[in-house]
């Protein structure tokens, strides 16, 4: 007997799991499907998620669809600094652009996506059980029946069951939409390749280092050199006791001129401001004296970790106001002045007792990457099939505008819009218009206007923080465009025309190699300071990084080479993260176990998410 | 969907647990003769028991069952009844605790179980034990408790459906011909009945109803076992009503006479503790290795 669901949404990332909230707040059942064990373990972003307040038009926030998520949601910081750096080689000039960040937002926070969406998903999970729904994690979803009386989804792991409307949250690999032939799989000019990785630091070092108060934060972005001249920029965002490092490039770039993605970071991480921002002190051990007894190696050897280990806590909790309370509130130190001096006396200990070093390094914690759809070349124009509607990275829909990356933001919206359209059609009882009606909704988002046309306000801001650079710099490239759009008279106009042209002819002369790589290399030339870096960073190769991540290995791959002769795949041999592919006699061979899901290489691949429970799993995200 | 409406009867499950000593991580310890140290040895919900349990939650996902979870032991085993809760999401616990049920062989124990079985919200309708206990190789346990209750023993389950029309389990049962081939026998038998739960059950939830109702019932566990003593009932001999003859020692028609320790055998291997960070180290080890499989013929 097959179960039946009014609605099912599929894919729990930031924007599935705000259908279901939506809908729940709504009063309608729907069943949300996520392939990865817990909610969260499959999701990346760099990531600062906004709330918007644009002048025109209203978007759906965060804050609205989960009531509590002002006093409750864990966030990291509220990004309350934001700039940018042109960056040449150890040469950089910095302009403050949070005005630009602050341009029609209530707020920013800086998010990590497991703890978060983990956190969304207890919200809206339990709403949805209030209505007969819920979520359902750890099930892949393999392909949806679509009759004219039926839609019935079908799944790696348990029995099919009918549904009335889907909500397709499936992500930029969006496997829904090729089952449903809804859209073709965007094309490498559509896509950004995000990498990063998760850099450890404790609370008040991050505070200090950043001129930052408690639970302030400050946003960080970089271009120039730093990409290894591709289309792309770079960014440092500060969390709680972390830091997210990452940077996105033109995947067209990459394909022009293939590095490997693990390269490209290190050389974002060597850049001695990067390094510098993300130093910190770490524990060397001394290498075990080998002429001594076997048992006294090993009594060395574990009584060292064990310090090292509770010197490495106890730091963190010194420099962390709140977890300093707690150990004394527990009664495990008198005062915080005791803290301190135990950590010093572990120190001397190591440092005397077993030559342990103390040296300036950085501690990396997770590597992880993603494909970025640049919503102005690649939202879908009908973001529906049938009843099924597409939301967020899976409609290709993402604010990709010089330093704004937002697509967290962007796929709530979505999700409120295609939740409302499905009340709205289950109240009727009528599916009929159901694709046309959330098309318009969509359409009336101000986001969509944002993919669609400059904003001349957002312009402006960007050019007055900008105002210190000589305009013959950028002048001498873009000339009399450059020049009206710093007028103010002008930049109307020159806006008008710009958007007459529209985003695909104007995108080609504006997201060029000149606009990231060189413009910003000239100014950090002419105006930059130089930086020193005061150590260099000791970085982890590939397998390191690999032999960190959490995985649930599968023995069957998810993904199928197409053509293992292909000029496409043989760049994959370079372009994937975690380096799956290898090239074997000519022919291109995949070892999918270290896949970190990124979508790379689906262009000309049978590329699935594994099943169920399957593959990678993040941390932070 | 898959949890039958509220017209049908509900069902009510018990499970009885036994706490056994921790046999990982080096936890065990014995006294000078070979026997268990039990006031030393760290316990914890025997692993037979706690399939036991998840067997009974498949239940409780499945048609929305009750489940009562019982134990006989020391106070200090209310422990494993929590983690006993937290498997299968128990709306009661029992807790048989009384000097006079000290020394008990199965049958006595069998005594005290089926007691407090009666005393269970309900009557119940399936019983769930272990398949063994680990420390004592004492699968009567559960037979015993059956014959006592007057319920059909089902051993060895390995899967098990209840059609809640019909009042009737069906069940299939995993039967080692040793020496021969395995049989899995299916059966039928109306409710009540006794399920001892095969080693290998595992069970799958494998509709959307029983996903959902899967992590809510996770959930209430998580929850309930919070303050798990609010659910937690203890009885002594008295009150649960058994005559002090039938139960500990006097009730117990076996005796232990003697345990003998097996001599181990001495090992004829040699060993050498390597240090694994240390390159010459290894390499002479693969050197070994190398020699080793040099003298073999590999096909
Ligand atoms: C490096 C980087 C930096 C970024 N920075 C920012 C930023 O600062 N701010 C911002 O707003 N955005 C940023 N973004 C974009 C943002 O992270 C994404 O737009 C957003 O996370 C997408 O959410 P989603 O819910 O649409 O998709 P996803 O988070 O990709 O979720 C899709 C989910 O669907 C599941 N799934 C897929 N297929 C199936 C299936 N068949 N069955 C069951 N489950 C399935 C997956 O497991 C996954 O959990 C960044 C992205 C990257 C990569
Ligand atoms: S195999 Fe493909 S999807 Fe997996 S990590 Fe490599 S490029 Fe990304």
């Amino acid at each position: 007997m097959t179960e039946h669901y009014d609605v099912a949404i599929i894919g729990g990332g930031s924007a599935g799991l705000a259908a279901l909230k939506q809908l729940a707040n709504l009063g309608k059942q729907a069943v949300l499907i996520e392939a990865g064990k817990q909610v969260g373990s499959k999701n990346v972003s760099g990531g600062i998620l906004y709330s918007k307040r644009p002048k025109r038009g209203s978007t759906h926030n965060v804050e609205d669809v989960y009531e509590n998520f002002l006093s409750e949601a864990p966030v990291e910081r509220k990004i309350t600094k934001y700039i940018l750096h042109a960056v040449s080689k150890d040469k950089e000039f910095a302009i403050d652009l949070t005005s630009a960040h602050e341009y029609q937002a209530n707020f920013a926070y800086s998010v990590l996506l497991n703890r978060l969406n983990g956190w969304f998903a207890k919200q809206a999970g339990e709403a949805a059980e209030k209505q007969g729904g819920g979520i359902v994690s750890g099930v892949h979803v393999r392909s949806i029946t679509l009759n004219d009386e039926k839609t019935i989804i079908e799944t790696d792991e348990i029995e099919p069951f009918e549904v009335k409307a889907v909500i397709a949250a499936d992500g930029v690999n969006s496997e829904i939409a090729q089952l449903t032939g809804a859209r073709p799989k965007f094309t490498p000019a559509q896509l950004y390749q995000g990498v990063k990785v998760v850099v450890k630091l404790p609370e008040e070092i991050i505070e200090q280092r950043f001129g930052i108060g408690p639970d302030e934060g400050a946003a960080h972005l970089f271009s120039g050199d730093i990409t290894l001249n591709h289309i792309g920029g770079g960014f440092l965002y500060t969390n709680h006791d972390t830091l997210s490092v990452g940077a996105v490039y033109h995947y067209d770039s990459l394909l022009g001129r293939p590095a490997e993605p693990y390269t490209l970071i290190d050389a974002l991480l060597k850049n001695p401001m990067v390094s510098e921002f993300i130093k910190d002190e770490v524990a060397v051990k001394q290498e075990i004296d080998k002429s001594l007894p076997k048992e006294e190696q090993l009594r060395i050897r574990f009584a060292v970790s064990k310090l090292v280990k509770t010197w490495n806590e106890l730091r963190d909790a010194h420099y962390s106001p709140a977890a300093r309370r707690k150990l004394v509130e527990a009664g495990k130190y008198k005062s915080e002045d005791e803290i301190k001096a135990r950590l010093d006396s572990i120190r001397n200990e190591l440092q005397t007792k077993y030559a342990t070093r103390f040296v300036t390094d950085y501690v990396e914690l997770e590597y992880s990457a993603k494909l970025v759809p640049d919503g102005k070349r690649c939202m879908m124009k009908k973001p529906y099939h049938k009843n099924v509607l597409f939301i967020g990275d899976a409609a290709g829909r993402g604010v990709f505008i010089g330093p704004r990356i937002e697509g967290i933001n962007v796929g709530i919206d979505d999700a409120v819009r295609a939740a409302n359209s499905v009340a709205r059609a289950i109240d009727r009882n009528d599916f009929s218009t159901l694709g046309e009606h959330y098309t318009q909704q969509v359409e009336e988002s101000p986001f969509t206007r944002d993919m669609r046309e400059i904003d001349k306000d957002y312009l402006k801001t960007f050019l007055d923080a900008a105002k210190d650079v000589p305009k013959d710099i950028v002048g001498q490239r873009y000339g009399m465009i450059f020049r009206l759009m710093s007028s103010g008279t002008f930049r109307g106009l020159a806006v008008g025309f710009a958007n007459i042209l529209g985003y695909d002819k104007l995108l080609p002369m504006v997201e060029s190699e000149e606009t990231y790589v060189q413009v910003p290399i000239e100014i950090a030339e002419r105006l930059g300071q130089t930086v020193t870096a005061t150590y260099t960073p000791t970085i982890p190769g590939v397998a390191e990084r690999i032999a960190r991540l959490k995985y649930d290995d599968d023995r069957q791959p998810h993904i199928k080479v197409l053509d293992p002769e292909s000029e496409f795949m043989k760049k994959l041999v370079m372009l994937c993260p975690t380096s799956c592919y290898s090239l074997e006699a000519g022919k291109v061979m995949l070892q999918h176990e270290a896949c970190i899901e990124c979508g790379t290489c689906a262009k000309e691949t049978e590329w699935r998410h594994p099943r169920g429970e399957k593959g990678v799993i993040f941390q932070y995200g | 969907m898959g949890v039958t409406g509220s017209a049908m009867k509900e069902l009510n499950l018990a499970v009885i647990v036994k706490l056994e000593p921790d046999f990982s991580e080096g936890n065990v310890s014995y006294n000078a003769d070979g026997t268990l140290n039990r006031a030393e040895t760290k316990s914890i919900l025997g692993p037979h028991s706690a399939i036991a349990c998840s067997a009974a939650f498949y239940a409780k996902v499945k048609y929305g069952a009750r489940i009562s979870v019982g134990t006989m032991g020391p106070p200090i085993a209310d422990a494993a009844l929590a983690q006993a809760q937290q498997i299968c999401d128990a709306d009661e616990l029992h807790l048989y605790s009384d000097r006079l049920f000290a020394g008990a062989d199965t049958w006595a124990t069998a005594e005290t179980l089926r007691a407090g079985i009666a005393k269970m919200q309900g009557k119940m309708d399936i019983v769930f034990s272990g398949h063994r206990a680990s420390d004592g190789e004492t699968g009567q346990t559960g037979p015993q408790t059956a014959l006592k209750l007057g319920y059909t023993f089902l051993g060895h389950v390995i899967d098990y459906e209840v059609d809640m029309d019909r009042r009737v389990v069906r069940a299939k049962r995993l039967i080692t011909l040793q020496g021969f081939y395995d049989v899995i026998e299916e059966v039928e038998a109306p409710l009540p009945v006794f399920i001892a739960i095969d080693p290998s059950y595992k069970p799958s939830f494998n509709t959307v109803s029983q996903r959902l109702a899967y992590e809510k019932y996770q959930k209430e566990a998580k929850a309930r076992v919070a303050n798990y003593k609010q659910y937690l009932k203890v009885f002594n001999a008295q009150q649960l009503e058994v005559d002090p003859k039938m139960v500990g020692l006097p009730g117990s028609p076996t005796i232990v006479y003697k345990v003998e320790k097996i001599p181990k055998a001495k090992a004829s291997r040699k060993t050498e503790v390597i240090d694994g960070s240390n390159r010459a180290e290894l390499r002479r080890v693969a050197i070994k290795i190398h020699e080793v499989l040099g003298g073999m013929v590999i096909k």
